[in-house]
C-alpha cells in the first residue's frame, strides 16, 4: 500500500498533466493565435525598449539603475506577463463564470483541492513567446553589461538566489491574481479587478526606485510590485541584500498563505449563501 | 452496511438576505444601514434513504428542494438539524465522501464545450484517481448502456442535447458513485431523450445499487423511477411515500366518468357527489373515496350504464392544486 | 430632426440609467487608466524630461492631461459587440429603425458621463498625495481641450468600428484589436510626450492617426503651446479617411451576417 501523501501527490500531478493535455488540444484549435501573439510580444517589446531608451536620454541612469539593469528589469517583466498569459489569465479569469454559470459547484465536489483547480485547470500556450522573450533579454542583458553584470550568477550556489526570488516573484503575482478573482464570490462583476491589477503591474517595466518617493512605499507595501521584479533582478546583477531577499520571500509565504486563508472564507460564504 | 444510506434529522436552513430599495436613492440608504431579513428556506425535515432506494424530490421553484439538494451534496451548510450521506458530513466535503456521490444538474455542465467528452472524461478519471485501464473498462461499459459510440469523440459543442446530456451522466457516473443526485436531468430533453435517460437510471440502479435522488419538473420521470416520493412544500416536508399515497392524500375523491344509454337531468346524479361535467349521455362526478364503492353500486343499479370508469385527477394537477391553493407563486 | 432628438435623448436616458447599474465596474475601469500616473512617476524620477526641454511641471501637466483623455476616449466597442454577434443579440437591434452602431455610441458616451465622479476623485487623490499639482486651465484652453477630447474619442470609435465589422469574418477580430492597442500605447504620447521623441520617430508617429488621440488633446489642456486647426483638421482627415471603409465593410459584414442565417 503507497502512503496517502505519496499517492495523493501521484493523483495532483497526473490531474495536472490530464488539465494540461486537454487544454492545449483545446487552444491549438486556434493557429492564428500564436502569429497575433507573436507580433504582439515583439511589439510591446520594442515599445518598451524605446521608451526605456527616451528614459534614458537624460542621463546614464534611472533611479540608480544603468541600461542593462534597467534591461534586466523589463526582461523580468516580460517574463511574468508570459507567466500571466500562460496560467493566470486563463484560468482565474474563469472563477467568475463559474460563480454566474453555478459550475462551481462541480468544482467544489471534487475531490481535489478546489484552489488547485481552479487555478491549474487550464494553460495557454500563449504566453510562450513572452516567457521566451524575457529570458532573452534578461541573457542579452546580463552578457552586454559585460563581466560584473552578472556577479549574481558566478557561483552554482549564486544562482539559487536569483531563481528563489523570482519563484517568489511567481508565487506573489498569482497570489494577487487569485485574490482578486476569488473576490468575484461576493462581487460577481469584479473580474476587471483582475485587469486594473494587470495595468498597474506596468509599473513593474522600471526599476523600483525609478519612482518617486511616495510611489515607492505604495509599490513595495501596498501592490508589491517592487519583489516581483526590482528584487530578482537586483539579485542576477549580485547586488541581492539579505534584506530584500528574506523579505521577498516572506511576502510570497504572506502572500500565498492569505490567499488560501480567502479561498477557505470565499468557499464558506459561498456555500452558505448561495440558493 | 446496515441503516440507511442517508439520513437527515430537523434539516434546516436559514438565509439571511439583506433587503435594498430599488433606484439609486434605495442603493444609497442600504449603504448606509443594512436590513435584513431571515428567510427560511428549509424548515426542521427529517427523512432516511436506504441504500438502492430511488427517491424522487418534488416541489415548485423555491420551494427548498434545490437547498435540500445541496445540503445533501454538502455544497451548502445547513444552519441546523443533523445530516449523514454515506457516513460523512455532507459539507466538510471530505474526498472520501465526494468519490462517493455525484451531482447531474441539467442545467449546468461540466464537460469541456470546446473538445471531445472523452477528453473531459480522461480529466475526470485523473482527478477521481481511477487508473486509465480501468478508467476506459469503465467508459466502455457506461457508452454501451447509454448507447454512446462516436459521439464521445466529437467536440461537445457539436453533439445534440440529449447526446450531451448522456454524456455529462457518462462522467458523472465514471467513479463509480453510491449516491447519485440528479438535479432536472432531463430538463429540456424531447420525449424520446427523456425516456432513454429514465430507462438508463433504473438500469444503473439495477445493475450497481446505487442510491438515486431526483428531482424533476416532468412527472413522467417521477412516475416512471420513483417508488417512494418527498414533497417539499415551503421549506417543509409534506409528504414522504408512494406517489399513490399522495394522490390519495391530496384527491380525497375520485373521478367516475358514466356513459349511459339514456338522457337523465343533472338533477337525477345530485346525491351522488360534484358534478364536474354533464352532457348528453356524458356524467362526470366526484365522488369521495370512502364511499366510493356503496355509490357507484347504486349508480349501475338505477341506471343503464354503457360504460363506466373511475380514475384519479392527473398528479400533476393535484400537485398544482396544492401549490396554487397554499398561495405559491 | 425632432425624431433623431428625440431618440438621441431615448437612448441616452435609457443607456446612463444601465450604465448607472455598472458603476462599481466603471470605477474599476477608471482605476485601470492610471498607466499616464504611472509613466509621470517614472519621467519625474529621470533626467530625460529635463534634456528635452521640459520642465518638471510641464511633465505634470502634461501627464495629467493625458490621464484625463484616456479615462474619456476608451473605447470597448468590439468586445460588446463580439458578444451580442455571439449570443444573437444583434440580430433584434438590426430589425429596429436605428443603426445598431448608434446605440453602441450612446452606451459609450453614457459610460463617459458615469465616469466622471470616479476621475475626479481620482484626481483628488492626486491632489493630495502631490499638493500644487493640479492645475486649472483658461476657459478657452478647457473649452478647446474637451471638443478635442471629444474629436479623440470619435475617431478612436470609427477606428474601431473598422476592426470591429472584422467580427463578420473572423472570431479572432478582438485579438486584432489588441494589435492595434501596441502602436496606440507607444506612439499616442500615452508613456512618453512626443517632445522626447527623436525627430524621425516623432515624424513618422505624427504620420499615424495615434498621436491625436492622446498627445494633441493633452497639450491643448495642459497649456503646451499647440497648432489648434492642425490638430482638428488632422482628426477629421483621418474620420474622412477611415468613415468610407468603416461603411463600406459594415454594409459587407451586414450581408454576411444575414447570409449566414443570423
Amino acid at each position: 500500500m503507497e502512503r496517502p501523501l505519496i499517492r495523493d501527490i501521484r493523483c495532483y500531478w497526473r490531474s495536472l498533466r490530464c488539465f494540461w493535455g486537454t487544454s492545449l488540444a483545446a487552444e491549438l484549435e486556434y493557429p492564428l493565435n500564436a502569429a497575433i501573439e507573436f507580433v504582439s510580444v515583439l511589439g510591446n517589446l520594442a515599445g518598451s525598449l524605446f521608451v526605456l531608451q527616451l528614459l534614458f536620454a537624460g542621463g546614464p541612469s534611472l533611479g540608480g539603475w544603468s541600461w542593462s539593469g534597467a534591461l534586466v528589469v523589463l526582461g523580468l517583466y516580460t517574463l511574468l506577463d508570459g507567466f500571466t498569459t500562460c496560467v493566470l489569465q486563463p484560468n482565474l479569469s474563469r472563477i467568475v463564470s463559474h460563480v454566474q454559470t453555478g459550475t462551481l459547484d462541480y468544482v467544489l465536489l471534487k475531490p481535489i483541492d478546489s484552489q488547485f483547480w481552479l487555478s491549474a485547470r487550464t494553460v495557454s500556450p500563449w504566453g510562450l513567446p513572452a516567457i521566451a522573450a524575457g529570458l532573452g533579454l534578461i541573457g542579452w542583458a546580463l552578457a552586454q553589461g559585460g563581466p560584473e553584470a552578472a556577479a549574481g550568477l558566478r557561483s552554482p550556489g549564486a544562482v539559487l538566489l536569483p531563481l528563489a526570488l523570482l519563484l517568489a516573484a511567481l508565487v506573489i503575482l498569482y497570489s494577487l491574481w487569485f485574490v482578486l478573482a476569488a473576490l468575484s464570490i461576493w462581487f460577481v462583476k469584479v473580474w476587471n479587478a483582475t485587469e486594473v491589477l494587470r495595468y498597474t503591474l506596468v509599473a513593474g517595466r522600471y526599476p523600483v526606485s525609478a519612482y518617486p518617493p511616495a510611489l515607492r512605499l505604495l509599490f513595495t507595501f501596498v501592490l508589491p510590485v517592487a519583489f516581483l521584479t526590482t528584487v530578482p533582478a537586483e539579485a542576477l546583477l549580485g547586488r541581492g541584500s539579505a534584506l530584500w531577499a528574506i523579505g521577498s520571500l516572506l511576502v510570497a509565504a504572506l502572500c500565498l498563505a492569505g490567499s488560501r486563508l480567502l479561498w477557505r472564507f470565499a468557499q464558506r460564504s459561498y456555500t452558505s449563501a448561495s440558493s | 452496511m446496515a441503516g440507511p444510506i442517508l439520513q437527515a434529522r430537523g434539516l434546516s436552513k436559514t438565509y439571511r438576505i439583506s433587503e435594498k430599495q430599488p433606484g439609486l436613492a434605495g442603493t444609497l440608504r442600504h449603504l448606509v444601514r443594512r436590513r435584513h431579513r431571515d428567510v427560511v428556506a428549509v424548515d426542521r425535515i427529517s427523512f432516511a434513504i436506504e441504500p438502492g432506494e430511488i427517491v424522487g424530490f418534488l416541489g415548485p421553484n423555491g420551494a427548498g428542494k434545490t437547498t435540500t439538494l445541496k445540503m445533501l451534496t454538502g455544497l451548502i451548510h445547513p444552519s441546523g438539524g443533523a445530516l449523514q450521506v454515506a457516513g460523512y458530513e455532507p459539507w466538510r466535503r471530505q474526498a472520501a465522501f465526494l468519490r462517493q456521490i455525484t451531482l447531474v444538474m441539467g442545467n449546468r455542465q461540466q464537460l469541456i464545450w470546446d473538445l471531445p467528452a472523452l477528453d473531459s472524461l480522461r480529466v475526470n478519471a485523473a482527478v477521481y484517481g481511477i487508473a486509465e485501464p480501468e478508467a476506459r473498462r469503465r467508459i466502455g461499459e457506461l457508452a454501451e448502456m447509454l448507447e454512446l459510440g462516436a459521439e464521445l469523440q466529437r467536440p461537445l459543442r457539436k453533439l445534440s442535447l440529449g447526446q450531451r446530456m448522456k454524456a455529462e451522466l457518462l462522467a458523472a457516473l465514471l467513479h463509480r458513485p453510491s449516491v447519485l443526485f440528479l438535479d432536472e436531468p432531463t430538463l429540456g430533453l424531447d420525449v424520446n431523450a427523456q425516456a432513454r435517460v429514465r430507462d438508463f437510471l433504473a438500469d444503473y440502479n439495477r445493475r450497481t445499487g446505487a442510491t438515486v435522488l431526483l428531482t424533476s419538473h416532468y412527472m413522467g420521470d417521477i412516475t416512471a423511477l420513483c417508488p417512494r416520493v418527498l414533497l417539499i412544500h415551503q421549506g417543509q416536508l409534506f409528504h414522504d411515500g408512494s406517489l399513490a399515497d399522495l394522490t390519495q392524500r391530496l384527491a380525497p375523491c375520485r373521478q367516475v366518468r358514466l356513459e349511459l344509454a339514456d338522457l337523465h337531468p343533472a338533477e337525477a346524479f345530485a346525491g351522488f357527489g360534484v358534478i364536474e361535467a354533464h352532457q348528453g349521455h356524458q356524467v362526470r362526478l366526484l365522488v369521495p373515496r370512502a364511499q366510493l364503492t356503496e355509490r357507484v353500486a347504486v349508480l349501475l343499479e338505477r341506471f343503464a350504464v354503457v360504460d363506466l370508469e373511475v380514475s384519479d385527477p392527473p398528479i400533476e394537477e393535484l400537485i398544482g392544486g396544492l401549490f396554487r391553493q397554499r398561495g405559491q407563486p | 430632426m425632432s425624431w433623431a432628438w428625440r431618440v438621441a435623448r431615448a437612448l441616452l436616458g435609457s443607456q446612463y440609467a444601465l450604465m448607472l447599474e455598472y458603476r462599481a465596474e466603471i470605477a474599476l475601469w477608471a482605476l485601470s487608466g492610471v498607466l499616464p500616473l504611472i509613466m509621470l512617476g517614472v519621467w519625474s524620477g529621470s533626467g530625460a524630461g529635463a534634456a528635452a526641454g521640459l520642465s518638471p511641471q510641464q511633465l505634470s501637466h502634461y501627464f495629467l492631461a493625458a490621464f484625463v483623455v484616456r479615462q474619456f476616449t476608451v473605447v470597448w466597442l468590439i468586445h460588446v459587440f463580439e458578444e451580442d454577434a455571439l449570443q444573437g443579440r444583434l440580430s433584434p437591434f438590426l430589425l429596429q429603425p436605428l443603426a445598431p452602431l448608434w446605440r453602441y455610441l450612446a452606451a459609450h458616451l453614457s459610460e463617459q458621463a458615469t465616469r466622471v465622479p470616479f476621475v475626479l476623485l481620482m484626481l483628488g487623490v492626486v491632489g493630495l498625495a502631490a499638493p500644487g499639482v493640479l492645475w486649472w486651465p483658461s476657459p478657452g484652453e478647457l473649452v478647446l481641450g474637451l471638443l478635442a477630447i471629444l474629436a479623440a474619442f470619435l475617431l478612436r470609435f470609427l477606428l474601431q468600428i473598422l476592426v470591429t465589422t472584422l467580427c463578420f469574418w473572423s472570431e479572432r477580430a478582438a485579438a486584432l484589436d489588441r494589435l492595434l492597442l501596441i502602436p496606440y500605447l507607444f506612439l499616442s504620447g500615452l508613456v512618453a510626450p512626443l517632445d522626447t521623441f527623436p525627430p524621425a520617430v516623432r515624424r513618422l508617429a505624427l504620420a499615424t492617426p495615434f498621436p491625436w488621440m492622446v498627445d494633441f488633446p493633452a497639450r491643448l489642456l495642459a497649456g503646451e503651446p499647440v497648432n489648434v486647426a492642425l490638430g482638428f483638421g488632422a482628426i477629421a482627415a483621418w474620420c474622412l479617411l477611415l468613415w468610407p471603409i468603416a461603411h463600406v465593410l459594415w454594409r459587407a459584414g451586414l450581408r454576411r451576417y444575414s447570409a449566414m442565417g443570423a
